[in-house]
């Protein structure tokens, strides 16, 4: 069976499986989605409307054997930034796509009724069914019900609640190895984008499918294990490494010592209670309580950074504690307590809100006086809001620049309309050209510039030099391919820093395509993903007046470096 | 009364527990001790009996830095664990003294 597209009509409720374009060949993941956003959707269309389209694609390698490769990206016009999106997670649907030769998901039109849809793909076809018996609900129990329905052995997308209120702070969801709801592509609003379109689910089971087509399997295995040796062996993807005994909370600690953890609506960048919402501290209470660390989000991954948090006594899973998650509704909002944290992420898990922008609008909303500064209480009711549907919950469901409008709150952290991430950009100022320049809005994935200036990864940079476009600008082309070869992004830390991983990393995408691309392409081919996401961009109205910081970032010191963000405009501009 | 003149130390991950051998802890890795007979950031090691090779990064008042960094009075010395590493050795630039 032949690589293949799955077009989904939402107006005509048809889904047929089309060719796949000669010219798509040789991308995937993030390459595949931002190709077809720009071939395919007005640049100046509503992103909610029925020409904005909902790209599904999994990663080059994913479904091979290729280590950690279990990415799925999503695509669209953004209704949070209004530009292009790419937003990614790691998950077995991605995996199981890749199995059944289904390249890219493209859906595209608007159902015309109140209904909504699940999409069930089996190796046999697809089939739209109607699913309004689980909409309105939270995602945890929707899983276990479509999991009860379909088997255990299917992967699931979902959108939730907030999505129905097309709310721009809503993501696509996914399941983890457990079935949880906790697996995002969460930034952009993409979760609106499904939910317009009367899609609320998608069911994949891949039971009897072909498996990944490789067109040169020794290629291939060589470039697979080079790869796996170097992340078994380097110290932040190693077993017994940061990140598996920690997880990414791992890096609570190391950024508020470097004094750039945004603390209290990024009014500070460190406070010594941030211990208390610590990797430290969360592996230590997993230990203590029940839950599940290390774990992996999909079979594969060496890395295994992941885990399953649960309240006292091991209770009520609510799945992974990313870092930024844990800083979002802890150090953000001056709420320093795992279990308050822990609940306000399964609030965002089973309401489908990205962690970041809420986190991010709750910290704003305590700006603004509507509850105070550490009430973790009144965050979780402001989070029922949104589930109630309420006026209040609308506004907070659309994000943080909108609840900052609407509380007249004047220090509202984003880019392009999304919130910042966990790296003050005035305490670590390449990140801050990362957030300022990347087509994806506010987004510290696009080129990690944290592991170079805290961490020493990929060679070294001090944080407080304003000249960072170069740096900014590579990480950006090496993480455009990441996303696009369907690799988790924290292969970036051992491939950066050891060459022989590099070359297995592009030996195994070449094993799969059946071509012959070298390390030196890799600039080419990530300039090639960005400069496509940058025409789309500049067609839907963006110009280098987006590309830029608040403004209170560039006025008010951070304590305690008590630095401001004072990179040169024409630095920022050089980037791209 | 002169004021005792104090480095804040603060160890992280399995190092905390270097801590409970101190006296008085405020909390389980912090650890606030006298400057006298420490000149480096390699002299507060010793004086937890940590070896170099058991750390990974080390802040000097946010400031990555490296075992001969000096310190002085109200410093804030923090050092993470060797298993919380984030880096490859050769690619180190710590500021020294």
């Amino acid at each position: 069976m032949p690589k293949r597209m799955l077009r989904v009509n939402m107006n005509k409720l048809e889904a047929t499986f089309e060719d796949y374009p000669q010219d798509y060949m040789a991308l995937g993941g993030r390459s595949l989605t931002s190709t077809i956003v720009a071939n395919e959707v007005p640049p100046l269309c509503h992103p909610l409307g029925p020409n904005n389209k909902l790209v599904f694609a999994p990663g080059i390698v994913t479904g091979t054997s290729a280590p950690s490769s279990g990415r799925i990206s999503v695509g669209a016009k953004s209704p949070l930034t209004g530009g292009i999106k790419e937003a990614n997670a790691g998950t077995t649907f991605g995996q199981r796509l890749a199995r059944l030769q289904i390249a890219a998901i493209i859906v595209e039109g608007k159902h015309e009724g109140n209904d909504y849809y699940l999409l069930k793909i089996t190796n046999n076809g697809t089939e739209l069914i109607n699913a309004n018996k689980w909409a309105g609900k939270g995602l945890y129990q929707v899983h276990k019900d479509l999991f009860k329905e379909f088997g255990a052995k299917i992967s699931v997308s979902s959108c939730g609640i907030a999505a129905e209120l097309l709310g721009t702070a809503s993501g696509v969801c996914f399941n983890d190895p457990e079935g949880l709801p906790s697996r995002y592509a969460g930034r952009g609003g993409l979760g609106a984008v499904m939910a317009s379109k009367g899609l609320k689910f998608i069911v994949v089971d891949d039971a009897g499918a072909p498996g990944v087509e490789i067109k040169n399997p020794e290629v291939f295995k060589q470039g697979a294990k080079k790869l796996t040796d170097a992340l078994m062996s380097h110290d932040v993807t190693k077993p017994g490494g940061a990140l598996n005994t920690y997880g990414t909370g791992v890096l609570v600690n190391i950024i508020n010592e470097a004094g750039g953890l945004p603390q209290r609506n990024f009014s500070s960048g460190q406070d010594d209670r941030s211990e208390n919402i610590s990797g430290e501290k969360k592996a230590e209470e997993i230990k203590k309580r029940g839950g599940v660390r290390p774990h992996f989000c999909n079979p594969g991954c060496v890395i295994q950074c992941s885990e399953v948090w649960t309240k006292p006594g091991g209770k009520d899973p609510v799945g992974v504690l990313e870092y930024e998650s844990v800083w979002a509704f802890g150090a953000n909002c001056s709420i320093y307590n795992l279990d308050d944290v822990g609940e306000l992420i399964r609030a965002c898990d089973d309401l489908g809100l990205d962690t970041i922008e809420m986190g991010n609008a709750i910290a704003v909303s305590m700006e603004g006086g509507l509850i105070k500064f550490g009430d973790a209480k009144g965050a979780l009711k402001l989070m029922e809001e949104i589930r109630k549907k309420t006026p209040t919950g609308r506004i907070l469901a659309n994000g943080t620049a909108f609840t900052g409008k609407a509380m007249g709150v004047t220090r509202v952290p984003v880019v392009k309309n999304q919130a910042l991430p966990a790296y003050d950009p005035r305490a670590i100022k390449g990140i801050g050209v990362t957030y300022a320049t990347t087509p994806m809005g506010a987004d510290h994935t696009a080129g990690y510039a944290i592991a170079t200036e805290i961490m020493g990864v990929g060679g070294t940079a001090d944080p407080k030099d304003t000249k960072k476009a170069e740096l900014s600008r590579n990480l950006q082309l090496a993480t455009a391919v990441i996303d696009a070869a369907g690799y988790c992004l924290f292969t970036a830390f051992a491939v950066l820093d050891i060459p022989e991983g590099l070359v297995g990393m592009v030996e195994s995408v070449n094993g799969v395509l059946g071509i012959n691309l070298t390390v030196n392409d890799i600039a080419g081919v990530g300039k090639s993903i960005i400069d496509t996401e940058l025409k789309f961009n500049k067609a839907a109205g963006f110009t280098s007046a987006d590309d830029r910081l608040p403004e209170f970032f560039l006025k008010e010191p951070l304590p305690p470096h008590n630095e401001v963000f004072d990179v040169p405009d024409d630095e920022l501009d050089s980037v791209f | 009364m002169t004021k005792k003149m104090t480095i804040l130390v603060k160890l992280f991950g399995d190092l905390a527990k270097k801590i409970s051998k101190q006296k008085s802890p405020k909390s389980p890795t912090n650890a606030e001790i006298s400057i006298e007979g420490i000149e480096r950031v390699s002299d507060v090691l010793k004086k937890f009996l940590i070896e170099e090779s058991e750390t990974s990064h080390i802040f000097v008042n946010g400031v990555y830095s490296g075992f001969t960094k000096k310190v002085s009075d109200g410093d804030r010395v923090g050092i993470f664990a060797g298993n919380q590493a984030l880096l490859y050795k050769w690619y180190f630039t710590r500021v020294e003294d």
